[in-house]
């Protein structure tokens, strides 16, 4: 399956993003149910809130994990950019340095995102 | 009369010229100073020289009509309206550090920097800075909702609460008592105390519309099935006009309300005249032929047979700023010329024209509308 | 591979290589001509429809600020007033911004990747003519006075009062759902194109940034205007059959069709905005002279962008009522995606900085959009905070927001890449001195135009009114505006005379006028082919770092340089490193594309119009006519297995998998589909939140039904992977009784999947389990008919000798497509059968 390989390594740039995808998406749609469903659910306003504080935890440490094997693969940073030579190694390295860039724009959305944690604490409209 | 006129003269909102609203609201607020203790005005935070700087940036925001988020008189609007400075002159700077930057890069032809040097204004620049500031400001925001907004839903008790219901194009309002039932009902018009929070519970009957006093708090959607409530405090006594913020159709344009800030002895006066059995308007002419036409099978007029609920209320109609929620305003020719042919002022209006009417038997309607206080 | 390895052709052998090229890929005259699918004239049809459409909104504008212009003023009716904003922003987003850009990636892209063509042109073309015909369409209807006229977000209930809206609405629906079909067709096209088309050797680190934007663009498109056919489809069905899916009175709800919009309204911005941005990333670096500094940081950003734009949505409706977290969540994606916005900026300050400007009129264009960009940024980080948005959403303030992003961000740019791409239509430039008369009536213009809204805003002045009392204290900004706009079209007016002036005794410039550093100035405007030959690419600015490219790419040096077999060939290479794979063989000139186009067209329209006789006709054609095009056109065994493309390299011609270009393009397609499928089951669950018992106390669909229907599916499914097995082995007997098989389970499973609904009396007009529920089934039985129609397809292909063992790309697709069906079955019938029961 060599094209899944290539796709696979192409797909490693959307990882930190897609974790900032599924963070936004677990923390919006728990409260949308829980704000909706308050009445039916057994559980208090601040157990939603820790338990997304410990999503947010792990997805910042997934994205964490990512920028690693990104710095790894730019070859920790040995080589500035702009790693324009037409070479597999060039291209593995762009690739690195490009996914390491988008961990930390992910990083930090992730932290934005988590924001509204702490300073809300009702459902209130 | 009550606080109504006594702001009416005051203020002389609403003239005689067709719907032309004055700010002179203003000069009122500033011989006033009526700025409740718990918000500070801007130059109170910042001083001096910042409050030049913002006066020169909005230079025309210190009176700016009646309608206006630039001159808040409640306390979500001069919260906002706080938040809105900071980021006018922090975006001022913004933009001309950035432009300047461009514009030095693009024009002059300056000595090409290293690429090293370009990447740090990248990462300085357009990284780091802005990171930095939008966490701030984000954070800054995020706490001031819960801060301006507070109540929660079902848990609103010890304020005041009015159902406002916006209809194609008007605004049915009920006043409720403290149990939650309905106490009065008008139209268009709304009278609140200055310093008390009141909470208004949201209907919407036909379409989504949106409720808005740009003076007082930021705006709250109307939606059919929803129930939607704001709660708004006021800091200055005036005349306010709210619009409706979301597209509702063809008149969409033409549909505002007024909003009577008064003191609170003068509110309460009020209210309690309008809570108190109705009495019986005066019987004229205008009366008779106000049923004999069938307006009472859309329009109720407290102490009256009419108890229509198609049109707006009518109760003490004499009272208000204004006419087809804040088209018109309040006087015998506009109200005539609105009888006889609503939709040529008010295009989609429900209401059939009333021009086949001899013209004495619609000014006699008028006559008697416009009397009743 | 160094110039001394290259081919040297005799003078006679060019000659006939560029005759038998110029035969195979020329643009046939007459109305033939309408025929082409070649990507320059499809790209220059495109832009041109989508500017007249542009300059047509923009008279509506102009109407708008008439009328605005004074207070109680009577220029137009209160009704036309609603249906000129309505179409005004219509239009804008529909059929200009998305549509100039798909104009401007068509016709581009080949030349600027090296290669011949994109792997569809005919897709393209069909695509085109389906979007001008659903945008005359659209636009038409204010002369008969039935232009929808409910804003262009078309909220219910007032855009279902059919009494309010007439037939307006549908116009909007249907119309504009056909033209996103031609979006979606474009973003097959080009998600393919860059990342299977590229010339050899371009890497993904070496791809101009133009191509990245665009990819990410593409990618966009596919999860962003799928939600909004969802939300099409429900708002039709209730119009016409009065299902309520946002009909409070009986379980709807308005809000649903909100969220189905802006998931959609949201990224749409970032899509019109990024590929304007990319024609930037072109422009900065050629009149820097220089590399762009960070060119992976323009890669973060446009992923970035890509990504953070779908988590905006709610930013539209922060005064809904929703809980103050959720809005808050909104909030903070919004802040986060200003700051991919702002590394764009200062990469092309830092790479100006880094060069020497040469200052030209592109340039002027570019920098006075940054201007006016910035601004709509800014405004944009207020407007995305929720307290300062609960004053300013739905009032001028948010008209300037928007103006100021849309014009700056997009506009702008758009002229700057109309100046600086002019010489590719005709080989001459435009001219400097309007230019620079436009730039200044355009900028200035706008900003008196669209500056003192921010002060009528936050005065109080709500959006889409059609009048406003004197002394309030919006008079004179209004009268201001009214005379900017007027200067700012007298300043689009100027560009437009410029680009239509007669330039017969111009002089020729030369053919890479402004020394760019990469490919798209290889084109020639008298040659269809693209490029002469495909070239090997070792730099991210080959014109600029590869001595001789361009005389070597047209003396045919390099790959394809001839065409033997009269069929039009490109490259198809490697997904990150761009190794020569196939040589693909794409679709030539047809009127099976306008066909098809026109009559699903003619659906479309007929639907509006409820003439359902002539629905089902069109239909029926426009099935035959995609049919004669796969039939004909597509999977066609070649004579040979490896294809000589030159400097002795052999490559095969027919490719199946993925592999092949058209395995990808099912893939991409059916992610759309998904994702619009995906939105129905969110509508079913939204409705589970909003109600304490969302059946309403209506009978659902049973457990039995749905569950004999999601085992027939599967069964079906697993029935066509041992066919493709089978035809892998060359049992073509058993291969062939197999899909029979599978044909007769999944028709027998369609009819399961609307037995339960329909065997328990749903009665979908009553509440909107009922409706949600038979949506959810029809959808999902829907695609078990189309999957038959392809299971019976590729019977034919293997009965007719045209699908072998070796040649099986119709199958595989076909199993591809099955992946997503089974998916799809086994969600719908465990999501209607099954959740009921769990509550």
């Amino acid at each position: 399956m060599k094209w899944l390989r290539e796709i696979e390594t192409f797909w490693t740039l959307f990882t930190a993003p897609t974790v900032w995808a599924l963070h936004f998406l677990i923390c919006y749609v728990a409260f949308a149910v829980f704000c909706a469903k308050q009445g039916a659910l057994a559980l208090s306003f601040d157990t939603v809130r820790l338990a997304l504080g410990g999503v947010t935890v792990v997805a910042l440490g997934v994205i964490v994990l990512s920028a690693w094997l990104a710095w790894r693969q730019w070859g920790f940073g040995t080589d500035d950019p702009p790693h324009d030579a037409p070479t597999d190694e060039d291209r593995r390295k762009f690739q690195g340095f490009a996914t390491l860039l988008l961990a930390g724009l992910s990083f930090v959305a992730v932290l934005y995102v988590s924001v509204p944690l702490l300073f809300i604490g009702a459902c209130q409209s | 009369m009550h606080g109504g006129m006594h702001f009416h003269t005051l203020c002389h909102l609403s003239s005689s010229a067709n719907t032309t609203y004055r700010a002179d609201c203003c000069t009122y607020d500033r011989s006033e100073t009526a700025i409740s203790g718990r918000i500070r005005a801007p130059n109170q935070i910042f001083g001096r020289p910042v409050l030049t700087i913002v006066i020169a940036t909005l230079a025309l925001a210190g009176c700016s009509g009646p309608q206006s988020a630039l001159d808040p008189a409640g306390v979500e609007a001069s919260a906002v309206h706080h938040l809105f400075i900071v980021m006018v002159i922090g975006g001022a700077i913004i933009w001309a550090m950035t432009i300047g930057v461009l514009a030095y890069a693009g024009r002059t032809r300056p000595k090409p920097i290293s690429v090293r040097g370009a990447s740090r204004l990248i990462v300085w620049g357009g990284v780091a800075f802005p990171v930095v500031v939008l966490f701030l400001l984000l954070s800054y925001a995020v706490w001031l909702m819960p801060q301006v907004r507070p109540w929660l839903p079902g848990a609103m008790d010890g304020t005041a609460e009015i159902e406002v219901t916006g209809e194609q194009f008007w605004w049915r309002i009920l006043y409720l008592d403290q149990t939650g039932k309905p106490a009065f009902e008008t139209a268009n018009e709304l009278h609140l105390p200055v310093g008390r929070r009141t909470t208004f519970r949201l209907k919407a009957a036909d379409v989504i519309h949106s409720f808005w006093i740009p003076a007082l708090g930021g705006k709250m959607d109307m939606i059919p099935g929803r129930d939607n409530s704001l709660s708004l405090e006021p800091t200055k006594a005036g005349i306010y006009r709210g619009p409706c913020a979301e597209f509702c159709g063809t008149s969409h344009a033409l549909m505002a309300f007024s909003v009577v800030v008064m003191e609170e002895v003068d509110y309460l006066a009020w209210r309690a005249a309008r809570t108190q059995a109705p009495v019986a308007p005066q019987k004229t002419s205008g009366q008779e032929l106000f049923f004999r036409h069938g307006c009472a099978a859309c329009h109720a007029i407290a102490g009256t047979p009419a108890i229509g609920r198609i049109g707006p209320d009518l109760t003490a109609l004499g009272e208000r700023q204004t006419l087809a929620a804040g088209t018109l305003s309040n006087t015998p020719d506009a109200m005539i010329r609105f009888i006889r042919d609503p939709a040529s002022i008010k295009p989609g209006v429900k209401m059939p024209a009333f021009g086949m009417l001899p013209d004495g038997d619609i000014e006699a309607i008028s006559a008697w509308l416009g009397g009743l206080k | 591979m160094s110039a001394t390895d290259l081919p040297t052709f005799t003078d006679e052998e060019r000659a006939g290589q560029e005759e038998r090229l110029r035969k195979v890929w020329t643009t046939p005259s007459g109305w033939r001509y309408w025929t082409s699918v070649n990507n320059t004239e499809i790209g220059l049809w495109y832009g041109a429809a989508a500017f007249i459409f542009m300059l047509f909104a923009g008279l509506l504008g102009l109407m708008v600020r008439v009328q605005l212009a004074v207070p109680d003023n009577s220029f137009i009716s209160a009704d036309l007033f609603n249906q000129a904003f309505t179409l005004h922003g219509t239009i804008m987003m529909f059929l200009f911004a998305v549509p100039i850009f798909e104009a401007i990636a068509v016709y581009l892209l080949p030349s600027m990747l090296g290669t011949r063509e994109l792997p569809f042109p005919r897709l393209s073309a069909f695509g085109f003519w389906s979007f001008a015909i659903g945008g005359v369409f659209v636009c038409g209807s204010i002369f008969f006075n039935a232009a929808p006229n409910t804003g262009w977000f078309m909220y219910p209930p007032l855009a279902t009062d059919k009494e309010y809206s007439g037939i307006g609405a549908d116009i909007w629906l249907l119309g504009l759902s056909f033209i996103e079909v031609a979006s979606i067709a474009a973003a097959v096209e080009l998600i393919v194109g860059i990342m299977k088309c590229r010339a050899p050797g371009m890497r993904i680190n070496m791809m101009p940034l133009f191509a990245w934007y665009l990819l990410i663009v593409a990618g966009m498109i596919l999860f962003a205007f799928p939600p909004l056919i969802a939300g099409d489809i429900l708002f039709e069905m209730e119009r016409m059959f009065d299902w309520p899916f946002f009909d409070a009175a009986r379980g709807g709800d308005p809000l649903l069709w909100q969220h189905l919009f802006w998931i959609f309204g949201h990224p749409e911005v970032y899509i019109i905005f990024l590929p304007a941005i990319a024609i930037m990333a072109m422009v900065v670096p050629t009149f820097s002279q220089r590399p762009i500094v960070g060119y992976s940081w323009i890669v973060l950003a446009a992923v970035g962008t890509g990504f953070l734009s779908f988590g905006l949505w709610v930013h539209h409706m922060f005064a809904t009522g929703l809980p103050q977290m959720s809005l808050a969540f909104f909030s903070a994606a919004s802040e986060a995606v200003a700051i991919p916005t702002g590394v764009q900026i200062f990469v092309f300050i830092a790479t100006m900085l880094a060069g020497r400007v040469i200052f030209s009129v592109p340039m002027l264009f570019g920098a006075g959009g940054l201007a006016i960009f910035v601004i709509g940024g800014l405004t944009g980080v207020m407007v995305a905070l929720v307290p300062f948005d609960w004053q300013a959403h739905d009032t001028y303030f948010i008209v300037a927001h928007l103006h100021y992003v849309l014009i700056g961000g997009m506009l702008f740019p758009v002229v700057a890449g109309i100046y600086y791409y002019y010489p590719l239509f005709d080989g001459k430039k435009l001219s400097d001195r309007f230019g620079k008369v436009s730039f200044w009536l355009m900028f200035v213009g706008f900003n008196v135009a669209f500056f003192p809204m921010h002060f009528s805003g936050l005065r109080g002045m709500p959006r889409r009114i059609f009048t406003y009392p004197a002394g309030i204290g919006w008079d004179w900004f209004n009268l201001i505006s009214t005379i900017g706009a007027f200067v700012f079209a007298f300043g689009v007016g100027v560009v437009v005379i410029d680009v239509v002036r007669p330039k017969k005794r111009q002089p020729r410039c030369e053919q890479n006028p402004w020394n760019a550093g990469t490919l798209e100035f290889i084109s020639e405007p008298e040659e269809n082919w693209g490029v002469r030959s495909v070239p090997i690419i070792t730099s991210r600015y080959p014109a600029w770092d590869q001595p001789d490219l361009i005389d070597n790419i047209k003396a045919g040096r390099y790959y394809l340089p001839d065409s033997p077999m009269g069929e039009r060939e490109t490259l198809v290479t490697t997904v990150l490193d761009a190794r020569p794979v196939q040589c693909l063989r794409v679709g030539g000139t047809s009127v099976v594309t306008m066909v098809a186009a026109a009559a699903l067209g003619g659906v479309f329209i007929a639907l509006t119009f409820h003439w359902w006789w002539i629905t089902i006709a069109c239909a029926i054609v426009t099935l035959g006519a995609i049919l004669y095009w796969l039939w004909t056109g597509t999977a066609k065994i070649p004579e040979t297995q490896d294809y000589d493309v030159g400097l002795g390299l052999k490559l095969p011609v027919y490719a199946s998998g993925p592999a092949s270009v058209g395995w990808w393009a099912m893939f991409i397609t059916m992610v759309g589909d998904g994702t619009a499928y995906a939105s129905l089951i969110f509508g079913y669950f939204f409705y589970w939140t909003i109600h304490e018992d969302f059946t309403g106390g209506h009978a659902g669909p049973g457990a039995f039904w749905p569950m004999v229907a999601l085992v027939l599916f599967v069964l079906a499914w697993l029935l066509m992977l041992a066919a493709r097995s089978l035809n892998k082995a060359n049992r073509i007997r058993a291969t062939q009784g197999v899909l029979v098989l599978s044909t007769v389970l999944t028709l027998a499973g369609c009819g399961a999947g609307l037995a339960g609904p329909y065997l328990y009396s749903m009665d979908p007009t009553l509440f909107v389990y009922p409706a949600i529920v038979w949506v959810v089934a029809i959808w999902t039985v829907v695609h078990g008919a189309v999957a038959v129609i392809m299971q019976l397809y590729c019977l034919a292909r293997s009965l007719s000798g045209r699908m072998t063992a070796r040649y099986d790309m119709d199958l595989v697709n076909v199993v591809l497509y099955w992946h997503f069906m089974v998916i799809t079955a086994v969600t719908s019938f465990a999501v209607i059968g099954l959740f009921p029961l769990l509550r």
